[in-house]
């Protein structure tokens, strides 16, 4: 009986130490979003391009679809930048964009310069969608369904390893 | 020489009151209670950006615009709960320090109470056992 | 070159701790004389070689040699020289190298204060301290070398250390921590050698025990040094995060205080022989666990820092080594001890026994509660959670409730059976008196009695009551008042020192105020018992940082000017880091905290104001619990057997 006893923390020891391992060749998250599946929250609010015309929910139509939070002064945004034109140009993938607490004009001109792949652009100056959204900083791009829910949120730069990982499935593409 | 020593203490110890005077909050027109809410929330609820900091220890841009957030739900009038329901929905249960109740967290609320009664048992009999020996 | 000599001093430090660790022993098993007194020379090489080593680095950090990658990663030229000379321990690499440093010192004072030991027994001790010396140092040569240069161009300017590390108690806290950490290689080394040389004599915790007592002492005062640190320079008043690196600090804490406790019985009862034995190893074993985790990535923290994978494994491999093969030594050596004596409940040995409980169950709970979020994500598949301060606070309050409630009982409890009971009768009526008197004063000056002020008052008056109060009670009228304090200092100054800093915590989490305002320059704000004015806001330039600097008047009560406060925001061009400095104005009864917050245009600043009652209690507390169990260390090392 002793001598089982005296085994047991060795037994113990090993388990956690198998955990350990385990835990060290875990690739690390980041953080999970708390909307999935849920719909999209409702929002009203104006384009980037143009004050006067307001979008709303109804007008993300071609699904699915990325939405993409973007800022001029995120340094991460312009790296993915080219990535969101060769999606939306080159596969046809439907990308509406969110200019998060931004300068309108500053964000005009940046789009102006770097070309536009947005169907178009919700003008979230207050950050109240992104804060909707569950959105801590920028880029973030969270993929919607056909029905309109989202399905799955990158935080982070967009690059074609993410991409073929997580979002490619749902475009048929190849 | 007594006396003066007690006033000294008294000025020191003199019941602390917040008195709401000219100054201009920053988070304006809370009671003194919704202060104390406000301190409690941001203390309690966690910057989802940063690797391991509270609201109110973070000046990340999205901790800076959920405490907005909280200092216009409580003007609103929303309770605690509503509040920290409310960040919940759209940060999920990682922007809440404490964890959620439920199957699987049970064996973190309560399983320490339990070990130690249970090993307390465990050497009370075996103490009972060897002294009738 | 001296960076050069450094390194060879290190390889050369490695080499001869890897003959420490296995040429005596081979001598022990052979039994070769000479192999086995060879352990002597080794264990002085191996430290000596691994201290010049650090003092090299120091001494290129001082000379601002950017040749150096760690060197010019961590510091630059208009860093004050103070900061250039700590920042050799201001990131992984040198970081390291001062734990191996530290350890070679535990090696040395442990050499030279048993110098009239049987020798195959000190020799297993040396072994084991080889072993785990050159464990650390083949970690660093191979993962985490600070002496890599950049070549062939090395830069004129580093870039700098972190701004939030710049500052006094910073530069002593990771040598206490370290010191703590590491002083526990001393007793499992000794533990180890017990077990392996199957003795039978019980010299060897008391041995254990003092060097428990003076490890705990540091990482007592490593804890408490960086709990303060984090309250000022961290700007917004906070003391103790739940971080998981404070936590992995924590565990090794209680376990080691657990420990001391455990030896008690052991040395003086021959009671817990086997639980001690493990207890000594589950200590080391936090403290490479800890080690593992703040340096593998694992954990995210404010503190962490290599984030590497490969660090990580050669880190688990080490931790996996050591207690492996402890625990399977543990298995195979230890005996069944029937002891034929036994105790009764109200004896200090089963007290003992249910502070070991609850102290080594707290410990892996807060454990278990750090890796938790990790362990909910894989089981729930990707849900994330947060274990943070509420749950650690409702985990901590019950079992420091039962801990504080068997100190003022320990002077009392008698070893076997306690005949006489009438100490109960007395410290009851004690406690009463003085929780009275305090929950009277609490009314009086802070305006209502909170759970937390009541709980934590309770705690302390029936310590106090226990440990102090009823020796002067007790002793007053004989002669015997002095005596019986000083036999008994070091225990009623650490667990006084427990009294402090509980009730330091009940009454600042319960008491304390806090706001954030808008001012203007020349406007006055009355908080608590202050008035403050927005006097000035200037901007000027340091050696390596821009600061804005807000100078904030006060005025007490009865309008008395009292010094100005001055609260700045930093920006530190070379880390591109903006660090906030509160400004504090102490009492022994509460601090004023002022930090300056942001420019809302127009010449008005945000301030954030708090008052911390009672908020040094804790760190005098801690500093308390420091020298009592320092001085009990050094008291049981000088006894004689």
């Amino acid at each position: 009986m002793r001598k089982i006893l005296n085994v047991v923390p060795l037994l113990i020891f090993c388990i956690l130490l198998a955990y350990l391992f385990v835990l060290l060749n875990e690739d690390k998250n980041d953080l999970t979003s708390a909307l999935i599946g849920k719909e999209i929250p409702v929002f009203e609010l104006p384009s980037l391009k143009d004050p006067e015309l307001v979008f709303e929910n109804k007008d993300l139509k071609d699904l699915p679809a990325l939405i993409n939070v973007w800022a001029t002064w995120c340094a991460a945004c312009a790296v993915e930048h080219p990535f969101l034109l060769e999606l939306s140009n080159n596969k046809g993938v439907p990308i509406y964009g969110i200019n998060y607490k931004d300068s309108r004009k500053k964000a005009i001109d940046y789009l102006k310069r770097k070309k536009d792949p947005f169907k178009f652009n919700i003008f979230d100056s207050s950050g109240d969608l992104g804060i909707d959204l569950g959105v801590y900083g920028a880029p973030e791009t969270f993929l919607i369904s056909k029905k309109g829910t989202i399905i799955d949120r990158h935080a982070g730069a967009l690059n074609s390893d993410i991409w073929d990982q997580k979002f490619r499935i749902y475009f048929h593409q190849d | 020489m007594k006396m003066r020593y007690f006033i000294l203490i008294a000025f020191f110890f003199f019941p602390l009151e917040l008195v709401q005077s000219n100054a201009k909050e920053v988070y304006p027109n809370l009671s003194e209670q919704e202060v104390g809410r406000f301190v409690d929330l941001t203390h309690n609820l966690r910057c989802p950006k940063c690797q391991s900091s509270s609201l109110s220890g973070s000046n990340a841009p999205i901790a800076i615009d959920l405490k907005k957030i909280i200092y216009k739900l409580i003007l609103e009038g929303k309770s605690n709960k509503q509040i920290k329901t409310y960040l919940k929905d759209r940060y999920g249960e990682y922007i809440l320090y404490d964890p959620p109740i439920n199957i699987f967290t049970s064996i973190l609320w309560f399983g320490p109470f339990l070990i130690f009664f249970l090993t307390l048992l465990v050497i009370l009999i075996y103490i009972r056992n060897r002294s009738t020996r | 070159m001296i960076p050069e000599i450094g390194h060879i001093f290190l390889i050369s430090a490695m080499v001869f701790a890897f003959a420490g660790g296995v040429f005596p022993a081979v001598g022990i098993f052979k039994k070769n004389a000479f192999l086995i007194s060879a352990y002597k020379p080794l264990i002085i090489s191996t430290s000596i070689f691994a201290l010049l080593s650090f003092l090299m680095l120091v001494y290129s950090f001082s000379k601002d040699d950017f040749s150096l990658l760690y060197i010019a990663t961590n510091s630059n030229t208009n860093l004050p020289f103070y900061y250039k000379l700590a920042a050799t321990w201001g990131a992984h690499e040198g970081s390291l190298l001062l734990w191996i440093s530290v350890l070679c010192l535990w090696s040395l004072a442990y050499f030279f204060k048993t110098r009239q030991e049987e020798d195959k027994y000190r020799c297993l001790t040396f072994v084991v301290l080889s072993q785990i010396i050159f464990s650390f140092i083949s970690f660093t040569i191979f993962t985490s070398n600070p002496f890599e240069r950049i070549l062939p161009i090395s830069p004129v300017q580093g870039v700098e250390l972190n701004p939030l590390l710049q500052d006094f108690a910073f530069t002593i806290h990771p040598p206490l921590l370290y010191a703590g950490y590491s002083g526990l290689s001393i007793p499992f080394a000794i533990v180890i050698s017990a077990l392996l040389t199957n003795s039978n004599k019980s010299i060897w915790a008391r041995q254990a025990r003092s060097w428990t007592l003076l490890s705990c002492s540091f990482l007592t005062l490593g804890i408490c040094l960086g709990s303060w640190w984090a309250y000022y320079e961290l700007g917004w008043g906070g003391w103790w995060f739940w971080d998981p690196v404070e936590n992995v600090a924590f565990v090794p804490w209680l376990i080691s205080v657990a420990l001391f406790h455990s030896l008690l019985v052991t040395d003086k009862r021959g009671f817990f022989i086997n639980w001690s034995i493990l207890l000594t190893i589950m200590a080391f074993a936090s403290c490479l666990l800890g080690t593992f985790l703040v340096r593998s990535g694992i954990l995210t923290s404010v503190h962490s820092f290599a984030l590497d994978p490969e660090r990580g494994v050669y880190l688990l491999i080490i931790f996996g080594y050591f207690i492996f093969s402890s625990l399977t030594i543990y298995a195979l050596k230890s005996k069944a001890r029937e002891s034929n004596q036994s105790y009764s409940l109200y004896s200090k040995e089963f007290g003992l026994l249910l502070n070991n409980l609850l102290l080594v169950i707290l410990a892996l709970s807060i454990l278990f509660g750090t890796f938790f979020p990790l362990i909910y994500e894989g089981v729930t598949n990707g849900k994330q959670i947060s274990v943070g301060a509420p749950y650690y606070e409702i985990l901590i309050l019950p079992f420091a409730a039962g801990l504080a409630l068997l100190q003022g009982l320990a002077l009392f409890l008698g070893w076997n059976a306690t005949e006489d009971q009438s100490f109960i009768k007395r410290i009851l009526i004690e406690t009463t008196v003085i929780f009275i008197v305090y929950n009277i004063l609490v009314y009086v000056f802070l305006g209502e009695i909170t759970a937390g002020a009541f709980v934590s008052g309770l705690m302390f008056c029936w310590i106090v009551a226990g440990n102090l109060i009823d020796s002067f009670v007790l002793n007053l009228k004989s002669s015997h008042l002095y005596k019986a304090i000083i036999r008994r200092f070091s225990l009623i100054l650490s667990h006084t020192g427990t009294a402090v800093l509980i009730l330091g915590v009940g009454i600042v989490s319960s008491y304390s105020l806090e706001n954030e305002i808008k001012l203007s320059k020349g406007e006055v704000y009355s908080f608590g018992e202050y008035q403050l004015s927005f006097e000035d806001i200037s901007m000027f330039n340091k050696k390596n940082y821009e600061s804005e600097m807000a100078i904030i008047g006060v005025t007490d009560m009865a309008g008395r000017k009292m010094a100005p406060m001055f609260t700045e925001k930093r920006f530190y061009p070379s880390a591109k880091q903006v660090t906030s400095e509160a400004a504090i104005k102490s009492t022994i009864f509460h601090d004023l905290y002022v930090t300056l917050g942001d420019d809302l245009g127009k010449g008005d600043w945000s301030f954030r104001i708090q008052i911390k009652p009672f908020v040094r209690w804790i760190w005098f507390g801690a500093i308390m619990i420091a020298l009592g169990t320092c001085l009990a260390s050094l008291t049981s090392m000088k006894r004689k057997e």
